[in-house]
């Protein structure tokens, strides 16, 4: 599965019309297709289009380095990373990148966070899901579900407690052999919070970076009328409706990230299967069509977005409301809107 | 008589050539390269009435293929193709319900055209929003239909007048 | 072969003599109910005209961006293969400067600026396409 790398760079300029008054930058937009297999557009506000063009190529090669790093399916030339992880599974501790480390004891975090619903370890599980799934959809008409046994036989090489990090000698083991690591859920949300705050130290101030819909903003709007909030959009679950989106959130260095069932998933008799796997019953979580985070994190946003997924209703509500600065949306399956304490307060009037 | 029919055909198909080639000159202010006016359809009603249903059919797919693979691109071909065969159609039906002139038929034809065209560029662009364009169509095609009508009128007419197809003398 | 054709006659011939006139009550009645469908559907466009608030752009029915009226913007499309238009935005109003299109088709329309209005260049399967209503003024979707 060798990706082609494109270039698809979208650079978007504004020419400033305004004769007078207070200097103000210009906006600018970017976007590139061949990180994290998704659209990632960076918008941000600069004094030229050097300095953004610039800003840009850094995020990218930061994004790009994590892209590399935390993929379980493609090997890159003298890269380390989690497939390699994987691939050695009850053979060898492998040597990586403190990226790696710092990601898998985050996720760690997480998991025991989330009372074990965003497991890094569940990979073994979740490649069955992935390789039927990739089949279905290049093949609809033979679109099949994995068997129970299947699922199960795989469960009981899922304790996370068996990923062995040496933070001394920087090497991960899966004592595990049949373990498979699946950051899936969480790596996306990581890198861009990590690459936001890279990016903020290097003087880039006012942007947003969405990577596949995982947005960070850096800060505020800043043009002529002043500091104004991102307006990020929650998207509408129902594709087929005319109006794309279900809120218009009002964020300033905070993230939003949503999990739906819409992204990407494959019909097996008519019936939509998609690719949030609910640890216990091992099956497609059927309680929601989408979740929203909002908090500052991205990574946390990430984690949190797919393991409320797979919680009831009653139980996400009450982890959201234990934690701080961070809140939720979930739209159910009959349309009806559910929202955390705080959350209405980022709606756009 | 054989000889006499393929004869028309030759120059009824000659006919569209230039038909073609004319609109080609004609921008219609719709975005989509294709959608064109029409005038073809002048060959195809003269044929419905001078020579009949079947003729007027394998007239008209001669025309949009000779016609697509020399002035156009694999879409003129699409555009053309769903245009000329549900006008076609539409007019073969009209001219058998037989409560419509030749005129009329020709209006139908002409805005049949428009309808299929709209449609192929929906799904050409995969975009709905083309059906704004319909409306415009509509009566681009009436007003085509009309024209063609009028003129398709006095072909036939005077093609049947001087006997130039039946060859009979009565 | 055929006389010197005389137009009075023919038209005559066509009109008088054979009993059939040009246009029988049928047609102006089918002319009449396809001219009111195109003209209510333009009333109801008309009504329902109103000023856009953002740009998508889609490629091959995908979105490819999303961009407020309001910010003056060129947008550079470039595809895998080598197909390339240009977009600009100014002053509320879009239009295509630039694309290596065969036609140009797409670079001769005019600027569009109310809801719905669009701008194709079928060639690449890019649609630009203007929407409306405060609703959709974003920065960006999360999914």
């Amino acid at each position: 599965m060798k990706k082609v790398v494109t270039i698809f760079t979208v650079l978007a300029m504004i020419i400033n019309i305004t004769a007078c008054g207070p200097k103000t930058e210009q906006r600018f937009e970017s976007s590139f297709l061949e990180l994290f297999d998704t659209v990632t557009t960076i918008v941000g506000y600069a004094p030229d289009e050097k300095t953004f063009t610039d800003y840009s190529q850094l995020i990218y090669n930061r994004l790009e380095e994590y892209h590399q790093l935390y993929d379980i399916y493609n090997d890159y030339d003298g890269v380390n990373n989690i497939k390699t992880i994987n691939d050695n599974a009850g053979i060898k501790p492998v040597k990586v990148n403190q990226k790696i480390i710092d990601l898998l004891e985050f996720s760690i975090q997480m998991d025991q966070m989330t009372n074990d619903n965003v497991n890094v370890a569940f990979g073994a599980v979740l490649s069955i899901w992935h390789d039927y799934r990739t089949k279905g959809i290049d093949d609809p008409i033979s679109a099949k579900l994995p068997s129970m046994n299947e699922l199960q036989g795989m469960v009981k090489h899922t304790d996370i407690s068996k990923v062995k990090i040496d933070k001394e000698a920087s090497t991960v083991y899966l004592e595990d052999p049949l373990m498979r690591l699946d950051v899936g859920a969480i790596a996306k949300g990581y890198a861009t919070e990590m690459t936001a705050k890279y990016i903020e130290e290097q003087g880039f101030t006012n942007g947003m970076i969405s990577v596949g819909g995982n947005v960070r903003t850096i800060g505020t709007k800043f043009d002529e009328a002043g500091t104004k909030p991102w307006s990020v959009g929650i998207q509408n679950p129902d594709q087929e409706s005319a109006q794309t989106t279900v809120h218009i959130l009002q964020l300033e260095d905070m993230s939003l990230v949503t999990s739906g069932v819409y992204e990407r998933y494959y019909t097996v008799d008519g019936k939509r299967y998609h690719h949030i796997i609910d640890p216990e019953t091992l099956m497609p979580s059927e309680l929601f069509q989408s979740v929203s985070i909002v908090c500052k994190d991205s990574g946390m946003a990430d984690a949190l977005s797919t393991s409320i997924f797979n919680m009831t209703l009653e139980e996400g509500k009450n982890l959201i409301e234990s934690l701080e600065d961070t809140e939720a949306f979930w739209i159910l399956n009959d349309g009806t809107y559910e929202y955390s304490s705080g959350f209405e307060a980022y709606i756009r009037k | 008589m054989k000889t006499k029919k393929i004869t028309i055909f030759g120059v009824l198909i000659a006919l569209a050539f230039i038909l073609s080639y004319l609109e080609s000159l004609i921008p219609i202010p719709v975005p989509v390269p294709g959608i064109k006016l029409g005038l073809a359809n002048l060959v195809v009603i003269t044929g419905l009435y001078v020579m009949g249903e079947k003729e007027a059919f394998v007239l008209s797919l001669i025309r949009i293929l000779l016609v697509s693979f020399t002035f156009g691109s694999p879409s003129t071909l699409l555009f053309s193709f769903a245009g000329g065969i549900l006008s076609c159609f539409c007019m073969i039906l009209m001219k058998q319900i037989g409560k419509f002139s030749l005129t009329g038929v020709s209006i139908a034809g002409g805005v049949a055209h428009n309808i299929g065209q709209v449609f192929i560029a929906i799904l050409v662009v995969n975009n709905i929003l083309m059906i704004y364009y319909l409306p415009f169509l509509l009566i681009s095609g009436l007003i085509t239909g009309l024209v063609i009508g009028m003129v398709g009128a006095l072909i036939v007419g005077s093609v049947k007048k001087y006997h130039l197809v039946s060859g009979n003398n009565n | 072969m055929m006389e010197p054709m005389n137009i009075v006659r023919v038209l005559k011939h066509i009109s008088g003599s054979s009993g059939c006139k040009m246009l029988k009550r049928n047609d102006v009645i089918m002319t009449g109910i396809v001219l009111l469908i195109a003209l209510v559907s333009l009333g109801f466009f008309f009504l329902n005209k109103k000023e856009g608030s953002a740009v998508v752009i889609t490629v091959n029915g995908k979105i490819y961006q999303q961009i407020e009226l309001e910010q003056n913007n060129t947008i550079k499309i470039e595809q895998e293969n080598g197909d390339y238009n240009e977009v600009v935005i100014q002053d509320g109003y879009v239009w295509m400067t630039d694309a290596d299109c065969p036609d140009k088709l797409c670079v001769k329309h005019n600027k569009i600026h109310y809801n719905h209005e669009t701008i194709v260049c079928l060639p690449h399967k890019v649609v630009v396409e203007i929407i409306g209503g405060e609703e959709n003024t974003v920065d960006i979707i999360a999914k």
